[in-house]
């Protein structure tokens, strides 16, 4: 017995020492919860425990809201949250607290930043600006000044646009055309390309794929943007896009490239490559075709889609992610390289979060909540961006800083990695 | 009289001089008295008009063992299930044929008035009278509207008022000549439905006004009655608000702004005669049409799909059952059931489709001195025509049994049963846009029960006591569930559950002279279980929405013109997510009273619901009204 208890003690030494080793993981997990029940949840996941499973209400006494639907780090002291159905932009603290909350961009989607707006993607009609409400008949992208919380400007995209990202000065903004089912319009099949200055669509890039729906990730200037198709005729999809190309002006079909897998879930690797686990469906068969599937894009977009795809998951992550109830995400901590999918069970029950080791080795599984979907790593040491060891990123060739995530950097920090003509830095 | 016991003697009905707000009730039909043998629970008449109840869910939540789902306020969509078998497997039936909706399978119960009911009785499993039709086998819980047959000339107007801007206005002319009788009744109900709720706990204080919540409605009916012979016409058009869940919101700028009609209209004809004692035939024939529309499609909103979506059903059906009784001990029962539907929408990918549903049925009734013998197999077959994009679903054909075991002595009765019973997947199962699938098998119910009752009567008292103990399981229920490693959704069988329950029931009535004191009383224990997945965390836990105890009491005193009633129920805790503690609706307590008083021609009455105004909820952030009061007077000539 008292065996035991020695043998107990030193287990929980080592678990708290491997906490303190490894103890850069800080994640911000969004739970959708059911749509119109308001149990949307924020887990806050750190160092291998889940602190909790309702971060946002611990923090602030009141609740999160109907259906957060993404979350992105602004700045050292910003994250900002779509909560969908609620309506709201959320801007919390990295430490949970509300900072301020906006509904004027009402059936907002995603977020994209370059650290000094948050750039918000809407299937709503109207916007709350400066200028006064604007109106659209499609989908539209506002941006938000994080000095104000106030609308800048927005400007039309296409018919319901989903997935958004920056780059260079850029944004880009995959239409999905996903009410084409009841109203009365068709799929959408482009990709907007918006000048973030002024907020201007220089360009739309047809992919020839329709609804261009889902996540959407984004290694420097690879985008990773998956087509559920119509699950009748046309079948899922991925499109590996160049942001780099589309803004040199290239024609559409040197800027993308289609591949046959689904991206239902997607991430970006530390070496800056794309997960991508989906599944092809087929209302005529009902049947399924799975993939779990390792993207070079560089590599997929030089070969036309004839290289640059494998299935080399680290360790036992791609054994233990065919053995998920229901894949509900997948992410990889850009600070780390820790790896982490959910699995959304039954829907009614809790979800579940699982965590490897950038070598692949499952870590845990640990009871969450309800259709846990979105994440976020903060940063180990609490300044954005930090210590990544590595990342594919050699696009440009002028001497303006860029993080790691693309964002262009007007101060950067000592001691941080940066990228300038090209080059990773870290600046002194 | 003993509403519980399903067969009333109707003397007391006249003796105490009950009215409801409209009509003096000097008659109750009786049926013949046969000892129960099936496990049912009625109200009837004056017992029935005396409840203060708008829909027939306020009469059907005092019954054991039925659980309401409500959305709340007067438009709020309202289903019954019964002892868990799910919305689905709940038949609805006017005089005898069953409410169809061949779309989703589920009866708004709110669309369908008490006010030209005679009794409204649930039985569980089958209603076991000689002659039946085959489709009143295919359910695994029956509800029996039975339609009022005049027995005298009257012209009725009514006029209410109630809380949330509510109006209604009712006429009802009735005759009874040489054998025939039948009525006209038109109800026109308007209500802005703006009621108050209030969300508190520690991390919430919500108040606000439910919006888009109203609902204007006309309904129409007229039956004809002769003998043996029935017939129903009956006619609803509305429309009306479809408000949302409360969610966090910053402002009230985006509300739900969807809405609703519904037209809705059917006509059906009844016929049964007994040739000789041992020769009986009942002709069924119906019609029905439905049209929905549901809209969001306007300049208001700028923040959600743009929807106007029409649906349109038609819906024709004819049975024909022959019961032969060649012994006193012996009887015999076929029938022969066909109902042909169509469904069509414009969705996108979606096209007209066509079911022809046939059923038929044998049963057998046997008694040998107290002890009695049920027993019956159905056959049913679906067969359905589309040119949607994924092609009709195989045809389905099953033989589904139920026998029942009885035995009476004295006043008391014992009985035993057991029923299979399967619900077909319904077109939106089967061939909705983007969900529907057509390789969904059907849902299967299996339902033991084992139960007692007591009955007692002299002319001034009356009493019954009634308990069930039974054991459900449902297998390949139908769900909706998301496609593993894709953003749609899709109908799928996925689930079992197997739920132990007990019903008890115990009324009783006391009148001496100008008084009459009754009383109803329920209540229902169940362990509902899920048994889908024995990996799962939620395994052998309760289903979502169950309650383990709920119990009502109904009190009604009458003394010469005045009538009052006191409804009480309570209902357990209900877990609606596996996924955390705090994910529970509350237990609530309801108490409804109705006061009524009846001079000369005219009667005047005060409902008030929600008494102690509980905000409660049947489904998560969809809250109930709280207290209301309805007053209205009528007049009849």
């Amino acid at each position: 017995m008292k065996n035991f208890y020695l043998r107990l003690f030193i287990c929980l030494l080592a678990i708290c020492s491997a906490g303190a080793l490894h103890g850069q993981e800080k994640i911000i997990l969004l739970n959708e919860g059911n749509w119109q029940a308001d149990n949307g949840k924020m887990t806050y996941f750190e160092n291998g425990r889940v602190v909790s499973n309702q971060w946002f209400r611990d923090a602030n006494g009141y609740k999160l809201g109907d259906t957060p639907n993404d979350i992105i780090q602004i700045n050292d002291n910003l994250i900002a949250i779509s909560i969908n159905w609620s309506n709201i932009v959320q801007f919390i603290t990295p430490e949970g607290k509300a900072v301020a909350a906006t509904e004027d961009v009402p059936n907002n989607r995603k977020l994209a930043t370059d650290g000094r707006y948050v750039y918000v993607s809407s299937y709503g009609h109207e916007c709350g600006t400066e200028k006064g409400m604007m109106t659209f008949e499609k989908g539209y992208v506002a941006k938000i000044d994080v000095n104000t919380f106030k609308v800048t400007d927005a400007v039309e995209v296409g018919y319901e646009p989903e997935g958004i990202a920056y780059f260079n000065g850029y944004l880009f903004v995959a239409n999905t055309g996903g009410y084409a089912f009841q109203e009365d319009h068709e799929y959408e099949t482009t990709v907007s390309v918006i000048d973030a200055a002024t907020m201007k669509v220089v360009r739309e890039v047809d992919t020839r794929q329709i609804n261009l729906y889902g996540k959407m990730s984004q290694s420097g200037q690879y985008l990773c943007i998956n087509s559920p198709g119509d699950y009748y005729d046309i079948p899922a999809a991925t499109i590996i896009f160049d942001c780099k190309a589309a803004i040199e002006g290239k024609d559409d079909d040197g800027c993308f490239q289609k591949l046959e897998y689904a991206s239902t879930y997607n991430c970006t690797t530390t070496d800056g490559k794309f997960y991508a686990i989906g599944s092809r469906f087929s209302y005529y068969t009902s049947e399924y075709t799975f993939n779990y599937v390792v993207l070079d894009p560089a590599k997929v977009l030089e070969s036309y889609g004839a290289d640059g795809v494998e299935e080399n998951f680290p360790g036992t992550v791609l054994a233990d992610l065919k053995g998920l109830t229901m894949p509900y995400g997948i992410y990889i901590n850009p600070y780390t390289g820790y790896i982490y999918a959910t699995d959304a069970g039954s829907f009614a029950e809790a979800g579940a979060l699982l965590q490897w080791s950038p070598e692949g080795k499952f870590l845990g599984r640990h009871r969450v909540y309800i259709n846990p979907a979105h994440f976020l790593a903060l940063p180990p040491d609490g300044h954005l961006p930090s210590g990544i060891e590595d990342i594919a990123a050699d696009y440009l060739d002028d001497n303006t800083i860029y993080n790691l995530q693309g964002i262009r950097v007007e101060h950067p920090h000592p001691g941080q990695v940066y990228i300038r003509g090209g080059k990773k830095y870290i600046c002194r | 009289m003993l509403p519980l016991c399903g067969y009333p003697v109707s003397a007391y009905a006249e003796k105490a001089g009950y009215s409801d707000s409209i009509h003096s009730l000097r008659e109750v039909v009786v049926t013949s008295n046969r000892r129960p043998l099936a496990t049912v629970q009625s109200l009837q008449g004056p017992q029935l008009q005396a409840l203060s109840s708008t829909s027939i869910a306020d009469a059907l939540k005092y019954f054991a063992g039925v659980q309401i789902k409500d959305y709340g306020g007067l438009g709020g969509l309202k289903t019954i299930n019964v002892r868990s078998l799910g919305a689905q497997h709940v038949g609805v039936y006017i005089d005898g044929i069953r409410i169809t909706n061949a779309q989703n399978g589920t009866v708004d119960l709110g669309k369908f008035s008490l006010s030209t009911l005679e009794s409204v009785s649930l039985f569980n499993a089958n209603k076991l009278d000689i002659c039946q039709s085959a489709s009143e086998f295919a359910s695994g819980a029956t509800v029996y509207l039975r339609t009022r047959r005049p027995t005298s000339d009257s012209l009725s107007v009514l006029g209410a008022i109630g809380s949330f801007h509510t109006y209604r206005g009712r006429v009802n002319a009735q005759m009874s000549r040489k054998g025939w009788s039948g009525f006209i009744d038109g109800e026109y109900l308007k209500s802005k439905g703006d009621y108050k709720f209030r969300y508190k706990s520690e991390y919430e204080d919500t108040v606000g006004v439910r919006r888009n919540s109203d609902i204007e409605y006309y309904r129409v009916e007229g039956a004809l009655f002769k003998n043996g012979f029935s017939s129903h016409l009956y006619c609803y058009v509305s429309e009306r608000g479809v408000p949302g869940g409360i969610v966090r919101r910053l402002s009230d700028k985006y509300i739900n702004v969807g809405r609703e009609w519904d037209a809705d209209w059917f006509g059906q004809a009844s016929w049964t005669h007994r040739f000789t004692s041992a020769h009986q035939v009942l002709f069924n024939a119906k019609y029905t049409q439905e049209y929905l529309r549901y809209c969001t499609d306007y300049p208001e909103n700028q923040n959600t799909a743009r929807v106007n979506n029409h649906y349109w059903q038609k819906d024709v059906y004819a049975s024909a059952s022959y019961a032969w009784s060649p012994y006193r001990w012996l009887s015999a029962n076929i029938g022969y059931d066909a109902r042909h539907s169509w469904l069509k929408a414009d969705l996108r990918n979606f096209h007209t489709v066509r079911r022809l549903d046939q059923k038929a049925v044998v049963a057998m009734q046997a008694q040998y001195a107290g002890l009695r013998l049920a027993a019956s197999m159905l056959y049913q077959h679906y067969r359905d025509h589309t040119v949607t994009h994924t092609g009709a679903a195989d045809p389905l054909s099953r033989f589904t049994p139920s026998v029942t075991l009885g035995y009476s002595v004295k006043g008391f009765s014992f009985r035993a049963w057991y029923k299979k019973i399967f619900r077909a997947p319904t077109l939106n199962d089967l061939y909705y846009t983007q969900v529907g699938n057509r390789n969904l098998k059907p849902e299967y119910t299996r339902q033991f029960d084992l139960g007692a009752e007591y009955n007692y009567n002299t002319s001034q008292w009356s009493a019954s006591a009634q308990l069930d103990g039974y054991i459900n399981s449902i297998d390949n229920r139908i769900v909706c569930l998301p496609l593993k490693g894709t953003y749609s959704w899709s109908m799928m069988n996925y689930g079992k559950t197997y739920c132990r329950g007990m019903n008890a029931n115990v009324s009783g009535r006391y009148s001496p002279g100008d008084w009459t004191f009754s009383l109803i009383t329920s209540l229902t224990w169940q362990r509902d279980l899920n048994r889908t997945d024995p990996e799962s965390e939620s395994y052998d836990k309760p289903i979502c929405y169950s309650p383990t105890f709920s119990c009502g009491i109904t009190g009604i005193t009458g003394w010469r013109w005045l009538t009052m009633t006191v409804s009480a129920l309570h209902v357990g805790e209900r877990m609606w997510s596996y996924a955390d503690p705090e994910d529970v609706l509350k237990p609530y307590n309801n108490i409804d009273v109705k006061l009524t008083g009846t001079w000369r021609r005219a009667t005047a009455s005060l409902e008030i619901n929600d008494l102690l105004d509980e905000q409660y909820e049947h489904v998560p952030r969809y809250p109930m009204p709280g207290r209301s009061f309805t007053f209205s007077l009528s007049y009849s000539i």
